[in-house]
């Protein structure tokens, strides 16, 4: 139990006195997470709005699909990921391998499915009747998705939320194509994988506590819009 | 011309929900539809208004089959209405918005609509946390703001006060009168339909019974 304490103590002492390392793992974690949960949402939560709304053959079957692709384990989109963007694959003329924006691809790729599904249920349910009203009243397609995503929007931001929560919390795919490099792809899931295995329990504790922070500050911070609307 | 209606057949889940040979309604007047629960009144409705699509038949207005440039100078009101998440004020400016009135005139005709419909003191609170019969008055206010020369009620009384009904009632004959719009209403309320409408067409188990 001492060496937990210890653990602990030290932790807190990285973070006060603002560890060089710790803070760059910190800040690449969450440019990373970020950015990808930007992209996927950008471009997820419009389609999902649409397809929710929308009325097409074989909608279950997509829905199925698109249920299941949220799910996907992170490891099989980073292999997926690391073969395209490997020296001998499609893409490795790019030489996008561990580098951030290879994450970047494979965070967008892994979290676009979880907020398009989540989207498009959301859209499915309780998009059609403010569809409907946009519709009677004049708007095209492009204001009516615009106008449900303005009724919805405290859920969508817990889609987002929740997304960004996938991102910067999965470690396999970004493990994959970042290849956990010191100063240059190491973000605090690799980190922390690391550093456990090594038996540094002070950083580990102390980078799982940020973990724990970041997750508990972007709650707190929905929590609090969702009370005042 | 008129709205048109022949041959109209509306099937759910293999069962003939709707069944109009032939109706004419007429244009400039306000047409009442009455009939019991779920006999196709408000599936009518949504077919004229372009919001169900799925149906056997022609529906026509002033001789063309309804396209998009009719369905964007009509409206449809809903037995429950649903406000946007903002003032009674945006709610109303929605649709003037769409057709890109610019600010001034928007104001000063949702000031006009707003006095007329008795609810300036509410102009500021958010649509969806009204009561049903605040409700009401803005979705009929939000409708008839971009005068649509086609305009479809669906039961726009219901559950509410008698001086609401009055107030909601007075102003669509004056609408009628004054945009000389093609109202069509629906109602349980026989004597509300006498009381407003100039035609009256009661429906029963999906066929026009005149």
């Amino acid at each position: 139990m001492d060496y937990i304490l210890k653990g602990f103590i030290e932790a807190l002492k990285l973070l006060v006195t603002l560890d060089k390392e710790v803070y760059k793992i910190i800040f690449l974690s969450l440019f990373i997470s970020s950015i990808s949960t930007i992209i996927a949402s950008l471009i997820s939560i419009p389609l999902g709005v649409f397809l929710g709304i929308k009325e097409f053959k074989y909608k279950s079957i997509f829905s199925r699909v698109l249920f299941t692709l949220m799910s996907t384990p992170s490891v099989i989109v980073g292999l997926v990921i690391a073969i395209l963007l490997s020296r001998r694959g499609p893409f490795g003329f790019l030489q996008l391998l561990y580098t951030p924006t290879a994450m970047i691809i494979a965070q967008t790729l892994l979290v676009f499915p979880l907020c398009m599904g989540l989207t498009y249920n959301l859209s499915k349910n309780r998009g059609k009747k403010i569809d409907n009203v946009g519709l009677t009243l004049g708007a095209n397609l492009f204001e009516r998705i615009f106008l449900i995503i303005r009724e919805l929007k405290l859920d969508l931001i817990i889609n987002i939320v929740t997304t960004f929560s996938r991102a910067i919390s999965e470690v396999g795919a970004v493990m994959i194509v970042g290849g956990n490099i010191k100063n240059h792809t190491r973000v605090i899931t690799t980190s922390i994988a690391m550093f456990n295995s090594m038996g540094d329990y002070k950083k580990a504790i102390a980078l799982g506590l940020v973990l724990l922070l970041i997750s508990f500050t972007v709650n707190s911070v929905v929590y609090s819009y969702n009370q005042e609307d | 011309m008129d709205l048109c209606i022949s041959k109209l057949r509306k099937y759910y889940h293999n069962k003939r929900i709707l069944d109009v040979d032939y109706l004419n309604i007429k244009k400039e007047k306000i047409t009442g539809i009455i009939g019991d629960n779920g006999v196709g009144k408000s599936t009518l409705l949504n077919i004229i208004s372009g919001l169900d699509k799925k149906y056997q038949g022609v529906v026509s207005y002033d001789g063309k089959k309804l396209d998009r440039e009719i369905y964007k100078n009509m409206t449809l009101v809903f037995q429950r209405p649903r406000l946007f998440k903002r003032s009674v004020y945006e709610n109303i400016e929605y649709p003037l918005k769409l057709r890109k009135v610019n600010k001034i005139k928007r104001k000063k005709i949702i000031e006009k609509i707003i006095k007329r419909l008795k609810i300036s003191d509410i102009k500021d609170n958010k649509g969806h946390l009204l009561s049903g019969g605040e409700s009401q008055k803005v979705a009929l206010a939000r409708a008839i703001v971009f005068k649509p020369k086609l305009l479809l009620l669906d039961e726009p009384t219901s559950n509410i006060d008698d001086k609401s009904t009055k107030l909601i009632e007075s102003e669509i004959l004056r609408y009628k009168e004054k945009e000389n719009a093609t109202v069509i209403i629906i109602t349980h309320n026989k004597k509300q339909a006498e009381r407003i409408c100039d035609e009256i067409i009661t429906i029963d188990n999906g066929k026009v019974v005149l």
